[in-house]
């Protein structure tokens, strides 16, 4: 058990779980669970420790990507589409 | 983006949509958790040391933890008593506080946060309903920015609901929205489930839980009133919804809103229409989430069901009856 990471330590490390995504995105917690499930927001877990961590800048990209697509009105097959061709 | 404490943080959440005016039951249990939250924030901040199975004040750092004026409020009130007190000591005091006190540590936690437009004053959606609206009665309440309300509330439901340990700071926010009855606004029945299984967890293996989960500062009266309100509620239960709005109305008017329609019989368009001019000239911010025959609204941070609805008086009038819906 510990403190929770204050916002400074959060943008200047590598790896960040899926709450702290929620708090530097804004975005809720069960729209990222749901992208995650869906394979749009790659993460590493590791076998032991069960909690998932994502790479902070490129699923911050991401996410705004995911965000603009979505504005310009895409379904989710389509922005999975062009998400694996991005990639 | 700023990181905002402990007890910043949890008023944002309680007190979002309570009456800014008056000292209504539900913004009274909000306060006393905010000042039981300040107690919290010191333990976060070292100031309470263990001293084997007791957490007890360490009076060499209380100075520099006092200085914002919410946090001098409470500690100094209850320092020439509590000493030698244990953290429990403190956590019961403080939601004690005198009902002069409460507003005196309302007014000093969210002056700050209403300068950086974290928190604001705005009319009450109830005053949008027919019937205040028509005489004028003027009704203020409480709203939180609608981004950092998400990101708080929504980093905690990450916490629980994820896989992993969990930090002090949601151990404390748990404890905070299980006493001020704001737990089922953030989780579904479902939720609630796995959150029992983790608190129940969390009491037996981590020090501050074990302290603070055994902890109830709600009082008799208000628990009472709670389970009346529970009882209202289960007491009718229709094909559309549950309470009992749909039978007496004027029972439940802190639950529902009433907006009349300028025209009789109309369409979910033009209903849609009349609630936005409505909800827009009391300042409120409107969000549809789903149109129809009964759209999903979002006001402020709240989402409500609008459904259509009729007050037969003199004269019918029809409307849109909005029922939160919650979780959302």
């Amino acid at each position: 058990m510990s403190r929770q990471r204050s916002i400074e330590v959060i943008l200047a490390s590598e790896y960040v779980s899926i709450g702290e995504l929620v708090r530097i995105t804004g975005t809720r917690y069960s729209t990222l669970k749901f992208y995650t499930e869906e394979g749009m927001l790659p993460f590493e877990q590791a076998e032991e420790n069960l909690t998932r961590r994502f790479h902070r800048e490129a699923t911050v990209k991401r996410i705004q990507r995911i965000k603009q697509m979505k504005a310009e009105g895409l379904s989710i097959p389509q922005m999975k589409e062009l998400l694996a061709k991005e990639r | 983006m700023n990181d905002l404490t402990l007890a910043q943080q949890f008023s944002l959440v309680g007190l979002n949509g309570q009456d800014s005016l008056h000292g209504t039951v539900v913004k009274k249990a909000a306060l006393r958790c905010v000042a039981a939250a300040v107690v919290l924030e010191a333990w976060l901040e070292g100031i309470f040391v263990q001293e084997g199975e007791r957490f007890v004040l360490d009076l060499s750092k209380t100075e520099a933890f006092c200085e914002e004026p919410y946090r001098q409020l409470v500690m100094k009130t209850l320092l020439p008593k509590g000493k030698k007190a244990e953290l429990s000591w403190w956590i019961r005091k403080a939601s004690g506080l005198s009902k002069r006190k409460l507003t005196r540590l309302e007014h000093a936690i969210t002056a700050p946060l209403r300068k950086q437009w974290l928190i604001e004053d705005i009319p009450g959606l109830l005053g949008c309903d027919l019937y205040l609206h028509s005489s004028g009665v003027e009704i203020k309440e409480y709203r939180t920015d609608n981004q950092t309300f998400t990101r708080i509330t929504e980093s905690v439901r990450a916490e629980v609901l994820e896989e992993g340990s969990i930090t002090d700071e949601t151990i404390c926010m748990l404890w905070l929205l299980r006493e001020s009855g704001c737990m089922h606004d953030l989780f579904s029945q479902n939720e609630m489930q796995t959150i029992a299984e983790k608190m129940g967890n969390l009491y037996r293996s981590h020090p501050l839980a074990r302290q603070l989960y055994r902890l109830q500062i709600r009082r008799g009266f208000e628990l009472a009133y709670k389970q009346f309100l529970k009882f209202k509620r289960r007491a009718v239960q229709t094909v559309t919804g549950s309470g009992i709005n749909f039978l007496f109305p004027a029972l439940e008017r802190s639950q529902s809103v009433f907006i009349e329609m300028e025209a009789w019989f109309s369409n979910p368009e033009r209903r849609l229409k009349d609630i936005k001019n409505r909800l827009e000239s009391q300042g409120h911010e409107f969000t549809v989430l789903r149109e129809g025959q009964i759209p999903l609204i979002k006001i402020d941070n709240v989402v409500y069901e609008a459904i259509p609805h009729a007050i037969y008086g003199r004269v019918p009038i029809h409307g849109v009856r909005l029922l939160p819906r919650r979780p959302f």
